[in-house]
């Protein structure tokens, strides 16, 4: 950046200098308190020092809203910016990120973060302390994971996860009742777990047990071995809503495959009584509803209440 | 369409020009595929001409009508952010032009799932598609998805579909089920629609 740069332009609020080939934006940056918006794309940004020290608590700490700094050559997110308090929108795509500091969280305004087309392998639940975060793009990196955490960021609209190394998603996901966008195409997601899918049948004192629970048949502690007292307060409601069934150690790790409001449907994985189990259960206590619509569309229903619109695939 | 009737080799000099010559072809009763594409194509995108129509949205792509033909026609532009990119689908017994007026979109084509079919979607062929080309598919050809790869720009594009069509399937590549969805315009003639 050119010396003199905050005495020509002293109210500058907004400075595009991508596809320049600056490899430093120095300290010229540090005197311009109105700055709010800073593009800088496409450069060779990257190395030690490329933003000056200091950015956080400089003028323009306060006032940027906007850094772009993808197409740049970061390894790491640079610590400079993670200062920015102000900072509502950060986008470091196409860069060679290997990973998220955990001190992202400080960037407490940050609605919109893009951190596409990296080499990102794993994703810090700190991630999950941002509390405006509406707008998260990871897709094109190496995560393998997705932290349950995320499933706190309430403000979430849109998550890009495509073209990762997911084998599933966190049940927790469906807590996200504001996301309207979920992209999870090119991910190893189905293969793997079409492949797992394994049933053990449950023992015939699971099966009385869930009996017990199911039909609240009355029992009292002078009525049962101690080990099956204890036994029957371990029941687990299953997270089928429209089942009234429990499960004791008998449950299948499922991937369900879910359709959101007619796109895609999203393999979650969760744990059911049974793997009959996704629509109402034929149990007594159960009213019987038709079940000639698919499993996939009772479960839609449910999270159809949720979510409005999800892009997969 | 059917057989070219007299295929002309058209130029369309600006945006408005390419509007009024769209609307004399599809006056006739034939119109000819390479007529339209070679005419679309002939179209040098420039900026001040549809920047007016060309609303971007944070979340995803938008689709923002621009003309719409007399009722045989729909012509709008397409506004793909930094890793936008649409589903899986078809185009509802239309043929669709498409045009890059600005930056590079990537089309994946994909095979007809079979009729009670579980499984993967077939990838025929996938392409990047730069400025100032334009594509066509219609269902018989197959089906597409049409992404912004790009991480650091963003593109536009021109999209013509005869007949009009307002809501299309849409696909799950992991297992070929297919979903009626409805289309909605973002924008309308420059002027952005609530609903």
């Amino acid at each position: 950046l050119p010396a003199g740069l905050s005495q020509w332009f002293p109210a500058l609020e907004v400075l595009d200098v991508s596809g320049t080939g600056l490899a430093v934006l120095g300290e010229e940056l540090l005197a311009l308190p109105r700055l709010h918006t800073l593009l800088a794309k496409n450069n060779r940004l990257g190395g030690p020092g490329s933003l000056p020290k200091g950015l956080g608590q400089a003028p323009p700490g306060r006032s940027l809203r906007v850094l772009n700094l993808s197409g740049n050559r970061f390894a790491e997110v640079p610590p400079a910016l993670l200062g920015l308090r102000g900072l509502q929108s950060l986008s470091l795509g196409g860069n060679r990120l290997h990973g998220i500091p955990p001190d992202i969280q400080e960037l407490r305004s940050l609605e919109f973060l893009y951190l596409g087309g990296n080499f990102i392998t794993s994703i810090p639940p700190e991630l999950a302390n941002l509390p405006s975060l509406s707008y998260l793009v990871l897709c094109d990196n190496k995560i393998q994971s997705i932290p349950p955490q995320l499933a706190q960021l309430h403000s979430l609209r849109s998550l890009s996860l495509h073209n990762n190394l997911l084998t599933y998603l966190p049940r927790e996901i469906l807590n996200l009742v504001h996301l309207e966008e979920l992209s999870l195409r090119g991910n190893p997601l189905v293969v793997r777990f079409v492949r797992d899918l394994t049933y053990n049948p449950p023992s015939l004192q699971e099966l009385a047990g869930r009996t017990v629970k199911t039909r609240n048949v009355p029992y009292a502690p002078s009525d049962l071995p101690e080990n099956l007292v204890r036994y029957l307060s371990l029941a687990s409601n299953c997270p089928n809503p429209k089942c009234g069934g429990v499960y004791f150690d008998s449950c299948v790790r499922q991937i369900k495959f879910v359709d959101f409001c007619g796109k895609y449907r999203l393999p979650l994985m969760h744990y059911l009584c049974s793997p009959e189990c996704s629509s109402p259960c034929s149990s007594a206590s159960q009213s019987s509803t038709s079940q000639s619509e698919s499993d996939s569309e009772d479960e839609a229903s449910v999270a159809a209440r949720r979510m409005q619109k999800v892009l997969l695939g | 369409m059917e057989q070219p009737v007299q295929t002309e080799t058209w130029k369309a000099r600006s945006l408005e020009e390419l509007v009024r010559i769209l609307h004399r072809i599809f006056a006739e009763d034939k119109v000819s595929v390479e007529e339209v594409q070679a005419l679309m194509e002939s179209y040098e995108s420039n900026p001040e001409e549809w920047l007016q129509y060309a609303k971007f949205d944070q979340y995803r792509y938008t689709r923002n009508l621009v003309d719409n033909g007399n009722g045989k026609f729909n012509l709008m532009i397409l506004c793909w952010g930094e890793g936008h990119g649409s589903s899986i689908h078809d185009h509802t017994d239309s043929h669709c032009f498409m045009k890059i007026l600005q930056g590079n979109l990537k089309e994946t084509l994909f095979e007809w799932p079979e009729k009670k079919g579980n499984g993967e979607m077939t990838k025929k062929s996938e392409r990047v598609l730069r400025e100032n080309q334009c594509a066509y598919i219609n269902d018989s050809i197959g089906l597409h998805r049409v992404e912004n790869i790009s991480h650091t720009e963003s593109a536009v594009s021109l999209h013509l579909y005869s007949p009009p069509f307002d809501s299309c399937n849409t696909f799950d590549q992991r297992t070929g089920h297919k979903h009626k969805v409805k289309m909605t315009f973002y924008s309308q003639f420059g002027e952005r629609t609530l609903c």
